[in-house]
């Protein structure tokens, strides 16, 4: 049971001040630090886990710059057997299609049987890889996958849906799923993890290999144009207090007092 | 009469020199040797099985002759001090049977040498002898009976009444009593004319005062019932917890043996995580249950027990290594036989503080701390089962160098915050470098520690510099949650920047930087070539502030009028030893009444923030270590409670408020109530009114 696995490297965004660049439309991320797309994680641990029970080998691959070698070591490292990276040069500025497109031409020569990507990026957030590469190589398809159980020759799958409630559907193999996080927990992969997986050669490609021409990816390939990205204004009704930690308080009080008729 | 004398005396002139006779009335004695034999062959078996366990273990060290070592092996083995210390009763019984017990042994060592070597147990010798026997007997009998009393009638706590805890002295006792029965029958038939120098003996004698034949004829089944039993408690010693007659002093004597530092990448993929040492260290445990007692995790109610990790790692290793593990029956026998003892699941190693309570009351110094973290380590390898709390801090500390998720640009603006040379932005190293750690920086209560303890060194006028947002985490965090990898990178990175602003003397806020810089780094830096090691002076803020206050550089002249207690923290007081400095320094500021809390100095309870726990909140049970400690400080009518580690300020800062005593105590970190104490105080301003020291003078 061979399983692929598209994985991305994301800025961690949760807790850092983002700023926009010159260019209006993507963020500085000189002070960022980086890391695996939180739902490609349970996609590597959950292909991993396939592999643990029934065998076979899990392949991932990323697109993107020298730096994210460093999703595919921390795959390596989980239990996948090699890694494929698709050199991002070319790709600038592409729309998940182009991205897909990318992926597609390198996956198409691999023997597999299941393929998974992450639900979602944590970045751009468009969901669209995944069912893009199930159109391209014309496989079933399911997506926000929660729980697999492997049968002979076909899968049954649980999705999440609305309001905790889920769906089991059967699918035949081959077939391509994006994975929901919550499905597995995935491991810790140690620093010592990393370096042992050091030796193991990661495979480089680019779009001239891959015979991709610039009218199909890039901006010239993408349907979808990035205009503008901003921060949200500040609302209505948001007020900052200033002052010493008295003087906050003594303000923070009156507002309750005032809006609230709290005496 | 006659006859019988003639039996056990030698007529050397006109004088009967009193003797006893090897095998009286026993036949055939080759059965014996037989027996004897395959006890001997039965101990080997169980010794060899220990020892195979051992051989599997690291070398981290080579066993050197040390006078450290054999004087702990003359208190803390043949004294058996350590047991005395908080149970005075239990030290008294071990020493009754230790030493009853070894006077047995060395008697029986005695006879033998008279009947094979050289016949010297006569005349006075052997009156002596006998009666130094009967001594030692009586006093392993009492020792027994008492240990009973204590376990099953008085129900010691601490106490675990498993069926071995029972088989052990039972069968001891059945040994000596045997024994004395058989002393009985024989002086009983005889009757010689010196039988009272065999007083205990003599008296079991009366039993049969009037039946002498009826001695006679049952005096060889008693003797061979003694003589199985005895030989049936020696092939038992290795199977049960009497193998820490041999284990406890070999632990004992290594227990201050330097350690070699393995770096990770010099480990082997299958290498086992444990020292042969931490090895003999689980095989000299008897399950006493000081460490239970101690463990603030068990004492939160928290489902740990230093105790449980033992028993688990000890047959878990057993089953490992056994000689026999090659044998299917053998392998499904003791799985079959452990499943009820074998409870204890890996999770559990995750609620220890690594506070260290449970070796400072150890008997045999079993290095509970360490051999976590090391069961830690091999966790974290396989990564499956890492709590996912701690998934993210580890996560955390290798993206962000810290555990708080904070950015170099965060932790830039915190450093600026504390208005303090900072030496990332060009300013030189004058000497003494501030190690703010990432927890006082970048934790807004914890803060108040640096900016207090800046404070008091600009008023001493000693410079000093910090590392801004250069300073790295010294890998405490990553040590201790066993992510060896992580440690020895960040330890690595610490030293080369430290290297890089030639920075030699080092003070920090946090014990746990201290400790780890003082104890942790120096034996990875011994792997290294002379010119390559870093020479680092480490102090921690509380040994610095004792010098200045001690040389008069730092004149605590504010009166305070205020009640405290001091809470130690785990990696000052127990870890390195300071319990002093701290109270020193409270002493010397005029008007404040120190108390003592109940657990204090090398009994001090954990917080309950270290060893990775404050980032772990999900283990807490319902009561956490911190409100334990915090009801202890009220109990004890302090008013503030001072501590000296930012993990312990925030812990018990929270513990404060949910335990509804926020307006009874108030906590503070030592820094704090010196930079109140100076003349002109060097308040923080803003949230300094709320420090609770009543107005003085004026």
């Amino acid at each position: 049971m061979n399983v692929v696995v598209c994985v991305k490297q994301v800025p961690e965004v949760t807790d850092a001040e983002l700023e926009i660049n010159k260019e209006g439309i993507g963020i500085l991320k000189e002070d960022l630090e980086f890391d695996i797309n939180e739902w490609d994680n349970y996609a590597v641990e959950e292909a991993v886990r396939i592999k643990e029970a029934h065998g076979g080998k899990v392949i991932v691959i990323t697109l993107g710059d020298e730096d994210s070698e460093d999703v595919l070591r921390v795959a390596l490292a989980m239990g996948a057997d090699e890694a494929i990276r698709i050199d991002e040069e070319a790709f600038e500025l592409s729309d998940a299609a182009g991205i897909a497109q990318g992926l597609y031409h390198v996956i198409r020569d691999l023997s597999f049987d299941l393929l998974l990507t992450g639900a979602q990026s944590s970045d751009y957030g468009w969901g669209q890889v995944g069912p893009i590469l199930a159109e391209l190589l014309g496989l079933p398809y399911a997506s926000l996958v929660v729980g697999i159980e492997i049968d002979e020759g076909k899968m049954i799958v649980h999705r999440e849906l609305e309001s905790n409630t889920q769906e089991k559907v059967e699918i035949p193999l081959p077939a391509v799923l994006t994975i929901q996080t919550g499905i597995n927990n995935p491991r810790y992969v140690s620093i010592m993890g990393i370096q042992k997986v050091r030796k193991i050669e990661i495979k480089e490609t680019d779009s001239g290999e891959l015979g991709l021409s610039e009218e199909e990816i890039g901006l010239m390939g993408s349907c979808v144009a990035s205009q503008e990205l901003s921060l949200p204004a500040v609302g209505e009704g948001a007020k900052i207090l200033t002052g010493s930690l008295n003087e906050i308080c003594e303000k923070t009080a009156q507002i309750i007092r005032d809006k609230a008729g709290v005496i | 009469m006659g006859g019988a004398n003639n039996k056990n005396c030698e007529l050397v002139g006109t004088t009967m020199i009193p003797y006893r006779i090897s095998y009286w009335h026993i036949q055939p004695a080759w059965i014996f040797y037989l027996l004897a034999a395959v006890a001997v062959g039965i101990f080997i078996f169980g010794l060899i099985t220990h020892v195979s366990v051992w051989i599997k273990g690291i070398k981290r060290q080579a066993i050197h002759l040390s006078w450290s070592g054999t004087s702990n092996l003359l208190l803390d083995g043949l004294l058996g001090l350590r047991i005395f210390r908080g149970d005075i009763a239990a030290g008294t019984i071990h020493l009754l049977i230790l030493w009853g017990f070894s006077g047995l042994f060395v008697g029986t060592v005695l006879i033998s040498v008279d009947y094979w070597l050289h016949h010297f147990l006569k005349g006075s010798v052997y009156l002596w002898y006998s009666t130094c026997l009967e001594i030692v007997g009586l006093m392993l009998l009492v020792g027994l009976v008492w240990s009973l009393i204590r376990r099953y009638l008085q129900h010691v706590p601490r106490l675990e009444r498993r069926l071995e805890d029972l088989t052990v002295v039972v069968l001891l006792f059945v040994v000596v009593l045997s024994g004395f029965m058989v002393e009985g029958l024989r002086l009983a038939a005889q009757r010689p004319d010196w039988a009272l120098w065999s007083f205990a003996g003599h008296w079991m004698s009366l039993l049969w005062t009037n039946h002498h034949q009826g001695a006679l004829s049952i005096y060889p089944y008693v003797w061979w019932a003694h003589a199985l039993l005895s030989l049936g408690l020696i092939a038992f010693i290795p199977y049960s917890k009497l193998f820490h007659m041999l284990a406890a002093p070999a632990s004992i004597y290594l227990e201050n043996q330097p350690l070699q530092a393995i770096p990770v990448e010099t480990r082997g993929q299958d290498d086992e995580v444990f020292s042969y040492r931490d090895m003999i260290f689980f095989d000299a445990c008897t399950r006493c249950g000081r460490c239970v007692e101690a463990c603030p995790s068990t004492g939160a109610g928290e489902p740990f027990a230093p105790r449980d990790f033992i028993v688990w790692t000890r047959n878990d290793l057993l089953m490992k290594y056994h000689p026999l593990n090659h044998f299917d029956w053998f392998t499904n026998w003791i799985k079959r036989r452990h499943t009820r003892e074998h409870v204890f699941d890996t999770q559990k190693i995750w609620y220890c503080t690594t506070c260290r309570a449970c070796l400072d009351v150890c008997p045999v110094y079993v290095a509970t701390p360490d051999t976590i973290r090391q069961a830690r380590g091999k966790v974290v390898e396989e990564g499956i089962q890492v709590p996912s709390l701690l998934t993210q801090t580890l996560k955390n500390l290798y993206k962000y160098n810290n555990p708080w998720e904070a950015t170099k640009k965060k932790r830039a603006k915190r450093s600026q915050d504390l208005e303090i040379p900072d030496l990332s932005k060009g300013e030189e190293a004058k000497g003494l470098c501030y190690f703010v750690g990432c927890t006082t920086s970048m934790d807004i209560r914890a803060q108040e520690l640096a900016r207090s303890f800046a404070r008091i060194l600009k008023h001493a006028q000693i410079p000093f510099a910090i590392l801004g947002n250069k300073e790295p985490c010294c890998g405490d965090i990553a040590r201790r949650a066993g992510e060896d990898g992580l440690f020895e990178k960040q330890m690595e990175d610490s030293v080369e920047l430290l290297g890089r602003y030639g920075i030699r003397d080092v003070v920090t806020s946090s014990p746990h930087c201290f400790h780890t810089f003082r104890n942790e780094y120096p034996a990875f830096q011994a792997l290294k070539p002379a010119e390559e090691r870093l020479e680092l002076r480490v102090r921690h803020y509380t040994m610095l502030l004792r010098e200045l206050v001690t040389a008069g550089s730092l004149r605590l002249e504010r009166p305070l009028n205020v009640k405290v207690t001091y809470h130690d923290p785990c990696y000052l007081g127990r870890h390195n030893r300071i319990f002093d400095a701290p109270r020193e320094i409270i002493a010397a500021i005029p008007g404040v009444e120190m108390v003592e809390m109940a657990h204090n100095r090398a009994n001090s309870l954990c917080c309950g923030g270290g060893g990775g726990r404050i980032w772990q909140e999900d283990l807490d049970a319902d009561v956490n270590m911190a409100e334990i400690r915090i009801r202890e400080a009220e109990a004890a009518g302090a008013e503030i409670i001072i501590t000296a580690c930012p993990l312990c300020l925030i812990m018990l800062e929270d513990a404060r408020k949910t335990s509804s005593l926020e307006y009874a105590v108030r906590v503070m970190d030592l820094n704090e109530l010196v930079a109140t104490a100076l003349s002109p105080p060097v308040l923080g301003g803003e949230n300094h009114e709320c420090c609770g020291m009543r107005k003085t003078g004026s």
